[in-house]
């Protein structure tokens, strides 16, 4: 009993050792503009990523941006 | 007493019966004394029983063929022996030596000792290895003789034998077939040393067993036993480096019954970005790593079934990567370390499964695995939530051998092996360097191995056959290629000298990459063009080893010569890519690697407890007047100086370890890669014990210690001149604690 008990405990141990709740992820957030780097603060999730994939429109046009930790 | 220095072994054998038991008696053979907890492992059982006092180990059985039993005791010579049916009792005398050079190994098919195996095949402890600490897994493997290690930064590294890494290398853990987009330069070996206690090098072409792509060699890695028969043991083990501000802790729990035995372990490490000698920090070299380990075997009525699983976790900044054009080598050495992610980075991911059952039969072993392998590499390059590179690599083996046992002399090995694998881009990834494609690789072999006298002769030969389809690209329809190969190998062992020469041949179909790969690979900073026409790598190498063996000391030198036609090397186009250099897959008729491993152990008769061991390794490579081999390692000389204490204190010091590794200049260079310089690296460490049975250790000791500057010929990190770590101080405390299982009857 006791050993089915530790075979268990090990089993349980060992999935929780690679189970993790997903951290939402913000980083801060930039473009380049005329050679000038402008600053779009602190992004998180999703808004981090449809920033990243389809960049940062303003009325002169879109531009790619980079989010660093 | 000069009888006690003579390096061979006495087993004799007597025969009365027990019913459902096998006794193994072990003696001292000069002193005729018992010998007190000797591990008697049977192979067909999976089973270790410690001798007790008397040195009797009991085997309890319901009924066996004939058995293979390995018997070993510290400071004697081990002993490897068959049980025939019906056998009983067997009394094993083991010959007090200093060196034992008749280690048993796997890799090559079967458990062989080393002198009688026609194959020159390294076989190293992992606890040897590390006596003086590693970071990772690469860098234990470099110190066996003819094994580097290319390194990018600390993080990731892969194993390098005689010149030859990436796809020409296989690494094999218990015989499943790691694979892990070792393509790539900046892709790692990508799973570390928990668990494992040995590891094997088989150098030079390896196909005969192991199928297409072992044009360099293979690593066999080799789990750590379960425990004792009826008992448990539990294993924690810390490091600790001043260089990274890092370290790694590991746990392995183990508990044996008389069928079924099982062990789980886990482990975790974390480096910050380690210290150059100057005192500045090498930028984003960080990384950590999680990992664990399950393995399980059950004993039936002649068979074992075993099922084990890995898994790993990696995330690896990746050092030296810009797209800044002004970038100088100062910009990747700053004034401050971190630990936390950074941009560029590799998330590495692999799980491994791996389910076998051996039949043991009176004339034959039958073997079927079956194997699974996922590995996950997503490199993140300028943004975060958008992967430059991701790919899954899902890799299926099956596994059918037959050993025959044709008559006492003679045995037979066929074989039958099959792998099919399949690689997917992930969508969201913004760049694909090699298509999505799947491959069916099938193989076939037949092996004889003779003994007669003295000599022990082995021949085979193979037969395989790769197809790549599904290729996701317009108009690419089915590739196959195909590999006929053979090998013949003898060996002369006598007391004193063994002589073994080997001839074989290997082949490596083209991988994806370099067939197709058109696309950015940001990690190692190269804009990459395939060649869908490029034909096999075809290899022979013929391999001689002798070996001198002493009572106080053993010399063996091994020369090679190694011959490829159609080798596949990326060659600079000369153009940019949106600033990043461009590079294209191109092949050579003839290469020929040529070299020698020597190595000498000396342990002298007025110094009872020390022991120095020297290595030399050397490699030439000629490409006919053509420059396509780069990243050629640099000679090698490595001193080990070891000295043992015996000490009956509670705390008390076991051994004094000095290694001093002095690595030639390199000047063997490819088209636009630069020579490197000699360099020497002095490394030490002190191994304490406490308690009475050791239960407790404490190692301490110095990488680097002399602060040296230097540059691997092999570092990933050469192009922008990132020097090695400096001075590195490290701590490690183990706890072993072994405890007999109560209550438990003979059935489980």
């Amino acid at each position: 009993m006791k050993t089915k008990q530790m075979f268990i405990a090990s089993l349980c141990l060992f999935a929780l050792t690679f189970v993790s709740c997903n951290k939402k992820q913000c980083s801060n957030c930039h473009y380049d503009k005329a050679g000038a780097e402008i600053e779009l603060g602190e992004k998180c999730g999703n808004e981090m990523e449809t920033l990243e994939a389809n960049g940062y429109t303003d009325t002169t046009g879109t531009y790619t941006v980079h989010c660093a930790h | 007493m000069k009888f006690f220095f003579v390096l061979c072994l006495v087993f004799s054998v007597s025969a009365s019966f027990y019913g459902q038991q096998v006794t193994v008696e072990v003696f001292d053979s000069i002193r005729g004394m018992p010998l007190v907890d000797a591990t008697v492992y049977c192979v067909e059982y999976d089973q270790t029983v410690l001798t007790n006092k008397d040195g009797r180990s009991v085997f309890a059985l319901n009924k066996h063929n004939s058995l293979t039993i390995k018997v070993v005791s510290l400071g004697y010579r081990s002993a490897f022996f068959t049980v025939n049916a019906g056998q009983n009792s067997v009394t094993v005398n083991l010959m007090p030596v200093h060196l034992d050079m008749h280690e048993v190994t796997v890799s090559s098919g079967a458990l062989i000792q080393s002198n009688k195996n026609p194959f020159h095949i390294e076989s190293q402890k992992m606890s040897s290895l590390g006596v003086i600490a590693n970071l990772t897994l690469g860098e234990a493997l470099a110190k066996i003789p003819g094994v580097y290690n290319a390194a990018l930064g600390n993080g990731i590294s892969k194993p390098v034998i005689r010149g030859m890494q990436g796809m020409r290398v296989i690494t094999l853990l218990n015989g499943l077939r790691l694979e892990g987009q070792q393509w790539g330069g900046d892709h790692g070996i990508g799973i570390t040393s928990l668990g494992v206690s040995a590891v094997e090098v088989i150098k030079g072409p390896a196909s005969l067993l192991y199928g297409a792509d072992a044009l360099g060699g293979v690593v066999y890695l080799v789990d750590a036993p379960f425990a004792a028969s009826n008992a448990r043991s539990l294993e924690v083990q810390s490091e600790g480096f001043s260089n990274t501000l890092g370290g790694r802790a590991q746990f392995i729990y183990k508990e044996s019954y008389r069928k079924f035995r099982w062990f789980v372990a886990s482990t975790y490490a974390n480096h910050a970005d380690f210290q150059l000698p100057s005192g500045k920090f090498a930028k984003n070299a960080r990384f950590n790593d999680l990992g664990a380990k399950i393995n399980m075997s059950y004993t039936g009525n002649n068979s074992l079934y075993a099922l084990r699983y890995t898994t790993s976790h990696s995330v690896a900044g990746i050092p030296g990567h810009t797209h800044d054009t002004l970038a100088t080598p100062m910009t990747f050495q700053v004034e401050e370390r971190a630990r936390t992610y950074e941009l560029p980075a590799q998330f590495f991911q692999n799980h491994l499964l791996q389910a076998t059952a051996n039949f043991y039969r009176d004339s034959y072993d039958f073997l079927v695995m079956y194997g699974a392998t996922v590995n996950r590499l997503i490199e993140f390059d300028e943004k975060v939530t958008i992967p430059s590179l991701s790919m899954n690599l899902v890799n299926q083996l099956a596994q059918l051998k037959w050993q025959i046992k044709w008559n006492k002399s003679t045995k037979i090995t066929a074989g039958l092996q099959s792998m099919i694998q399949k690689n997917t881009n992930a969508e969201n990834a913004s760049d694909t360097l090699i298509p999505n494609a799947k491959s069916i690789d099938v193989g076939g072999y037949f092996n004889v191995n003779h003994e007669r006298n003295r000599w022990n002769i082995q021949a085979g030969f193979r037969f395989d056959r790769r197809t790549l389809f599904g290729i996701d690209l317009p108009n690419q329809g089915v590739v196959n290629y195909n590999g006929l190969n053979g090998s013949i190998g003898a060996v002369r062992s006598s007391k004193r000298m063994v002589f073994r020469t080997a001839l074989s041949t290997g082949f490596r179909a083209p991988h994806l990459t370099e067939l197709f790969s058109n696309g950015y690979h940001h990690g190692a900073l190269r804009y990459e063009v395939g060649d869908a026409k490029l034909s096999p790598e075809k290899a022979a190498q013929l391999d001689v080893t002798l070996e001198w063996n002493q009572a106080h000391s053993s010399f063996a030198i091994n020369p090679f010569t190694s011959f490829i036609i159609d080798y596949i090397y990326l060659e600079p186009l000369g153009v940019l890519f949106d600033g990043i250099p461009g590079y294209r897959y191109v092949q050579n008729n003839e290469v020929l690697f040529s070299g020698l491993d020597l190595s000498y152990h000396v342990h002298p008769h007025f110094a009872h407890g020390l022991h120095w061991e020297v290595s030399l390794s050397y490699l030439y490579v000629s490409a006919l007047g053509d420059s396509a081999v780069s990243m050629i390692p640099q000679p090698r000389m490595q001193n080990v100086f070891r000295y043992e204490f015996e000490s009956v204190n509670k705390v008390r010091i076991k051994e004094v370890n000095v290694q001093s590794t002095l690595m030639g200049p390199q000047n063997q260079v490819a088209y636009l890669e630069s020579p490197s310089k000699a360099y020497h690296v002095l490394d030490f460490s002190l191994v304490f014990v406490l308690g009475k049975s050791n239960q407790f250790s404490i190692k301490a000791g110095g990488r680097n210690i002399l602060n040296a500057t230097y540059i691997d010929h092999l570092s990933r990190l050469k192009n922008i001149q990132m020097p090695f770590p400096g001075r590195n101080f490290f701590l490690g405390l183990g706890y072993n604690f072994n405890g007999k299982l109560k209550n438990q009857s003979n059935e489980n």
